[in-house]
């Protein structure tokens, strides 16, 4: 079985090459197909071993169907395979030609030899060509009955291949039917469980629209086929017994006694050698008893084992894949596996995704009593050479630190790790020791004492720089060269590339400024004219608001940007317990290893480059607490993040407070916003009447600079009130009352969708049409929002709107109600002007 | 449903396509291209076995030189899939004599798109047992077992094999030496940390057989483990003899043994398949015997030299001798020199990778021996990061010696034809992953 000559094969598939020795093998092929000399059978192998390399390696090699259809009258069934393989490959795109075979194929169905049978039938179903189903009927027909099972297997996952070229032929012809009395008598294991496969599909593929279907399906699930699976599953083979392991999941159970039965027909198959077998038994396991909690648990010691075994044999991908939901359940319940975490020690040449995994794992059992070796182990792998493992032991660290087990040593590991003087270790580091600092702000004297030793010339990486700066701000008072190191770091503003670092040199500048004004005072008047200057819109944007709050009020400044902090005690979960929940139902597929459910990576609309983390429908409305500050976990809690950032936080309580609503506006600061508004528009005259108006507030900071007020729209055919109030509680109990006025679809620019990468971006945009967000959510590319606007003239006019937007399809819906109904139209025409003009410069 | 594999791919390295059958259409023809240019071409590769592309999710597993790549549409089932490919490799393994590479698939591809029909239907697995397939398809091309060609050996319906109960013997076998041979491979995996405490230490062992017996015989296998033991002496009613009793963590056995027999009865009984197979599966983690004990020093001796001292001890039995012992020790990149003394066997220095890698041959049971070595590093500008040091790394085998105690206490086989069976017993310890930090 020699391939053809090296330079045939090569140099590439894709090479249109070939073209002469098709031609050849052609005619080769002709010569051969009406001899019946003896040995012809031999050349005839050697030419289709030729034709099928071809086809494998990519040279077209179809226009020899009609030749190897002529040569296929042979009794040599090496010669018929080749030539079914060859036919089924290429039948699909010559559907006319693919009607020459299907002679020779119903007649070989009907050959002595089971085996001859069993491949032309076989073959006879792979053609898929949709005009040739009738040609499929018979055979079929006469396969299920044949009395060789091997025949039969065959049959009935021809009946399934029928199904999927053509449902309806394979309904008339009544195939389910006998597929399960096949699936209920048939002597043959193996006969059973393609039955059972093929009905599987069928059925829950016809379930939609038949209600005969959807019955038969549920007849799968009842407790006597359930029963005569189980009973006999030993008779089956592993792919088999994963099938039916899998179909007994979905069995609800009548009482605890079946429960029970089940689970003592099944416990053996935890000691299959085959890892997929142990999976799916666990499942059943595991879905069995969700209701009864104590033998829930039991099953968690009884499984363990297993799993355990098998992780640590095969090869790493297997282990990957059983690690996978070993880790699922580590983090379900980790206090099972406590005792255990000697097994999820990383080996040295572990592949990276094994060892990722581990980590997450020993993060995840770390409790009072393992704390300890835990985090030993975890800076052992801090100096790993791998840097993305490195990167991720400092994180896991963390993760354990901020979980409160021993935090006083666990903090002097983390200072530890600064003490290596490597940048990304120093990197993670940092950005761990600050959320540690804003969960336990008692220790910042020992963090700060080491913080303020690293030159932040040895960190690029934008977010331990922000990391840095943060401290430097929050913590100006305990270090003492902390406006200094600002100061140099303004200084190089426009080196700075990150306009995350940026915000955070603005905030940091600002609030050293309260601690420690006449150090900061250059600093800080050379951060706001590099700011306000600055191309970036939320950098220009936060400069020019600080830049006004100060000179409105310094004390009022203060209080904004710099309020007593509270501890943050829970940080934002990254995923809710209902995804959790529904990837654990999804136990044993691909969900579990790419940790989210499976509609989001089966269903087209959910796909994307991002993910889409919460169900559209199901963003609340829920009224904002009040207070100074929005609590953090209310902001953005779909943020891939475990913390969110400090940057985050504090746009949060910055921005809340001018009144340009991220999210929901807390309520509380509506004066303070109206009072800024008015600042805003009426520019400095307003200053004058400040407490600070005794000094000439520019010369402070060195600057001369004009605060021109942003120019107002050109007022639309509805005028809208800019400064419309209105409490959430009061929006949805508008929104329950009033009818939908009007429902509108329209498009979004180009632009619009590129700039929609955020909710904040639009709900920006439309308060400057005066269009107010009550509520907003979702995640590219589904986005919802909840508007509301005033009548300028008539406070008592409200307009409320729904709006989703896909920016996929960049389409939006709007769903308009209306205290006046008469003019809704006139809004929502207002609102697809404002809406159209989104992402426009 | 399990796997509904829409396609599988053998590919190069290069990404060429060996071999690929498409099973169902609801896949794109060109998922090779995708997987080329997203996977193969990036940083990727290596990174996760699993992996989403568009619809499309890819579960993926290098062999030798040979990608082999499965595509499904739906939310398959990741074990399984990988089980597929490693089941079906080692069928293609036991056609073509033990390789499995590149030139194999160029040599057989038409055997293997035989195969890939017949262990595949439409996305479900089917039969992948070689006992089995080999009786249909042969090396020597497709021999059909209904064919009226008298044969050399009448093998009794092979379809009702091909799917029946009893897949893993056929009947009507004979050998004129009836031999059972047993094989008790365990390997040592240890991780030491660098003050000589160990961190995880524990013992993954197989049973492997080789049957050549008549006809269809029942075996019983007797081990030293703990449940075994006390579950016999309870049901003779006499205490356990004493000597050494081993827990066993978890055990996994091949498809033949009885499992419910071994649930109440705690005995190993099975009907064995013909030929070679992997009878059991086990773990242990308490009571381990490490064959080896390793002392490093290692001294940097300011910023150009260091010195190294590994001391190996082997405490295993004074009359036992492991085979083919390798210590790797790790040094800088930057080396530039070596120099060092062995009290036995040979050392070299790997520049590839980073490593003095020290061989010996044939290291005696309670003996120990030293490698010394100074180490000259080329001096590198101002930067100061230390070395962060890879563990020592440890390969032997030592025939006779089980690191977990493990005895076989009895092997019986009963055949209704009562002939006289010769058993072969074999341990041997090998080295997992044994990793000393230093």
């Amino acid at each position: 079985m020699a391939p053809p000559a090296a330079s045939q094969r090569y140099p590439s598939p894709s090479q249109p090459s070939g073209k002469s020795e098709v031609t050849d093998l052609k005619s080769q092929l002709r010569q051969l197909a009406g001899s019946r000399a003896p040995g012809v059978d031999d050349s005839k192998r050697d030419l289709f071993k030729k034709v099928i390399s071809y086809m494998t390696i990519g040279i077209d090699v179809s226009s020899v169907f009609g030749e190897m259809v002529m040569c296929s009258a042979t009794s040599d069934i090496v010669l018929k395979k080749m030539c079914y393989l060859y036919v089924g490959n290429y039948a699909k795109g010559n559907p006319d030609l693919s009607l020459l075979t299907i002679n020779f194929l119903q007649r070989d169905c009907k050959d002595q030899d089971p085996m001859i049978r069993g491949l032309a039938l076989r073959s006879l179903c792979s053609l898929r060509v949709p005009n040739l189903v009738e040609y499929l009927v018979g055979p079929l027909g006469s396969g299920l009955k044949d009395n060789n099972s091997y025949v039969r297997t065959i049959a009935v996952t021809g009946v399934l291949k029928l199904y999927h070229i053509s449902a309806s032929t394979c309904i008339d012809a009544d195939f389910p039917a006998t597929l399960k009395s096949l699936m209920l008598h048939d002597s043959d294991a193996q006969v059973v469980a393609n039955c059972l496969s093929a009905l599987q599909e069928i059925w829950s593929l016809e379930a939609s629209h038949s209600e005969e279907a959807c019955r038969e399906k549920e007849s799968l699930l009842s407790k006597p086929v359930i029963y005569y699976f189980l009973n006999r599953i030993k008779e089956f083979n592993e792919w088999a017994q994963c099938l039916i392991l899998e179909l007994a999941v979905k069995y609800v159970p009548s009482d605890s006694n079946d429960i029970f039965d089940i689970m003592n027909l099944l416990e053996d198959r935890l000691q299959h050698a085959n890892g997929a077998v142990v999976l799916a038994t666990v499942k059943v396991f595991l879905q069995l008893t969700l209701s009864m909690t104590d033998v829930h648990q039991q099953v968690y010691e009884r499984i363990k084992s297993p799993l355990l075994t098998l992780v640590s044999s095969g090869s790493p991908e297997q282990s990957y894949a059983i690690l996978s939901h070993l880790h699922l359940l580590v983090v379900r319940a980790p206090f099972i596996f406590a005792s255990d975490y000697k097994h999820f020690y990383c080996q040295y040449n572990e592949p990276a995704y094994v060892k990722k995994l581990k980590l997450e794992m020993l993060t995840a059992i770390a409790n009072e009593s393992n704390t300890y070796e835990i985090v030993t182990e975890l800076c052992e792998y801090a100096a790993n050479v791998d840097i993305a493992i490195a990167r991720e032991s400092v994180r896991a660290v963390g993760k354990i630190a901020l979980q409160q087990y021993d935090v006083n040593a666990i903090v002097d590991r983390l200072l530890q790790f600064l003490e290596m003087e490597k940048d990304y270790v120093t990197a993670e580091t940092l950005v761990l020791v600050k959320d540690l600092l804003r969960k336990y702000p008692q220790w910042s004297h020992d963090c700060i004492s080491v913080v303020g030793g690293i030159s932040s010339k040895n960190i690029q990486e934008p977010k331990a720089k922000s990391a840095l700066i943060w401290m430097l701000g929050e913590y100006a008072q305990d270090m003492s060269d902390a406006p200094y190191i600002l100061e140099n770091l303004i200084e190089n503003w426009e080196e700075e590339h990150s306009a995350e670092v940026r915000l955070h040199l603005l905030t940091a500048a600002m609030k050293c400024f309260f601690k420690r004004p006449p150090e900061t005072q250059k600093a800080l008047g050379i951060a706001l004219a590099a700011g306000m200057a600055d191309f970036h819109q939320d950098v220009h944007d936060r400069a020019l608001f600080y830049y006004r709050v100060l000179q409105y009020d310094v004390h009022v400044a203060e209080r904004v940007v710099s309020p007593p902090k509270q501890a943050v005690s829970v940080f934002a979960d990254t995923q809710s317990s209902e995804i959790k929940d529904r990837i654990f139902d999804e136990f044993n597929s691909l969900s579990v290893v790419y940790q989210k459910p499976s509609y989001m990576f089966t269903d087209k609309e959910h796909r994307g480059p991002f993910e889409f983390s919460d169900e559209i429908g199901n963003i609340p409305i829920t009224p904002e607490a009040s207070g100074d500050i929005v609590p953090a976990q209310q902001f953005e809690a779909n943020d891939k993040d475990l913390l969110l950032s400090t940057d985050e936080k504090d746009d949060n309580k910055g921005v809340s407070i001018t009144g340009s609503a991220y999210t929901a506006p807390s309520h509380d600061n509506s004066n303070i916003s109206s009072q800024m508004q008015e600042l805003a528009i009426s520019g400095p005259a307003t200053s004058a009447a400040t407490p600070q108006s005794s000094f000439d507030f520019d010369d402070i900071f060195g600057l001369g600079l004009s605060t021109a007020p942003a120019p107002t729209p050109s007022p639309p055919l509805l005028k809208l009130n800019p400064r419309a109030a209105l409490d959430p509680g009061a929006f949805q109990q508008k929104w329950r009352q009033l009818p939908i006025s009007l429902t509108q679809d329209c498009s979004v620019n180009p632009q619009g969708i590129a700039a929609l990468t955020v909710p904040q971006s639009l709900i920006k945009h439309m308060q400057s049409h005066s269009i107010h967000c009550i509520a907003s959510g979702g995640q590219s590319p589904n986005f919802k929002f909840f508007f509301f606007a005033q009548k300028e003239s008539e406070p008592s006019s409200n307009y409320f709107t729904e709006c989703v937007i896909n920016s996929s399809s960049a389409k939006a819906q709007i769903k308009v109600k209306a205290d006046e109904q008469s003019t809704s139209q006139a809004f929502a025409t207002v609102f697809e002007t404002a809406l159209s003009e989104f992402g426009m410069p | 449903m399990p796997v509904a594999a829409s396609a599988i791919y053998f590919l190069n390295l290069r990404g060429d396509v060996l071999i690929n059958r498409t099973y169902r259409d609801d896949v794109g023809g060109n998922m090779v291209d995708a997987f080329r240019t997203h996977i193969m071409q990036t940083k990727e590769l290596g990174n996760c076995p699993v992996r989403q592309i568009g619809g499309c999710s890819f579960v993926y597993m290098r062999i030798s030189n040979v990608y082999i790549v499965i595509v499904v549409s739906s939310n398959a089932n990741v074990a399984c899939g990988f089980k597929f490919v490693v089941e079906a490799v080692a069928l293609f393994k036991s056609y073509f004599g033990g390789a499995f590479d590149e030139d194999a698939i160029k040599n057989n591809f038409v055997l293997i798109y035989e195969l890939l029909d017949e262990i595949m239907d439409f996305g479900y697995p089917q039969n992948l047992s070689p006992e089995i397939l080999k009786l249909y398809i042969t090396q020597e091309g497709v021999r059909s077992p209904f064919s009226s060609k008298p044969k050399d050996k009448p093998v009794p319906n092979a379809t009702l094999q091909v799917t029946g109960a009893v897949g893993w013997r056929r009947e009507g076998l004979s050998y004129k030496k009836n031999e059972v041979f047993l094989d008790i491979v365990e390997s040592v995996n240890l991780l030491m940390s660098s003050k000589g405490n160990v961190l995880r230490c524990d013992v993954t062992g197989k049973v492997l057989m080789k049957c050549f017996l008549s006809g269809m015989p029942d075996l019983k296998l007797g081990l030293n483990d703990k449940i075994g033991l006390e579950k016999e002496s309870e049901m003779k009613s006499r205490p356990a003899k004493s000597g050494k009793t081993i827990e066993l963590d978890d055990v996994t056995f091949h498809q033949c043994v009885n499992l419910t027999r071994f649930n109440s009865e705690k005995t190993v009984s099975f009907v064995p398949p013909d030929g070679e197979f992997e009878l059991m599966k086990y773990r242990i983690t308490e009571g381990v015997n490490l064959p080896f004990r390793v002392l490093p020093t290692i001294k940097e001796l300011g910023r150009t030299r260091m010195e190294v001292n590994v001391k190996v001890k082997s405490v295993f039995g004074a009359k036992m001798f492991a085979l083919g012992v390798v210590v790797k020790i790790p040094v800088p990149k930057q080396t530039a020199k070596t120099n060092f003394q062995v009290t036995t066997g040979r050392a070299k220095y790997n520049p590839s990778i980073d490593c003095l890698v020290w061989k010996i041959r044939k290291f005696p049971g309670q003996t120990e021996s030293t490698l010394s070595a100074e180490i000259e590093l080329i001096s590198t500008m101002g930067e100061k990061k230390s070395w962060t040091r890879p563990p020592i790394q440890m390969e032997f085998q030592v025939p006779m010696f089980t690191a977990s105690g493990l005895r076989v206490r009895f092997l019986k086989v009963w055949e209704k034809s009562g002939y006289n069976t010769v058993e072969w017993v074999r341990y041997i310890t090998k080295a997992g992953s044994y990793e000393i930090r230093c």
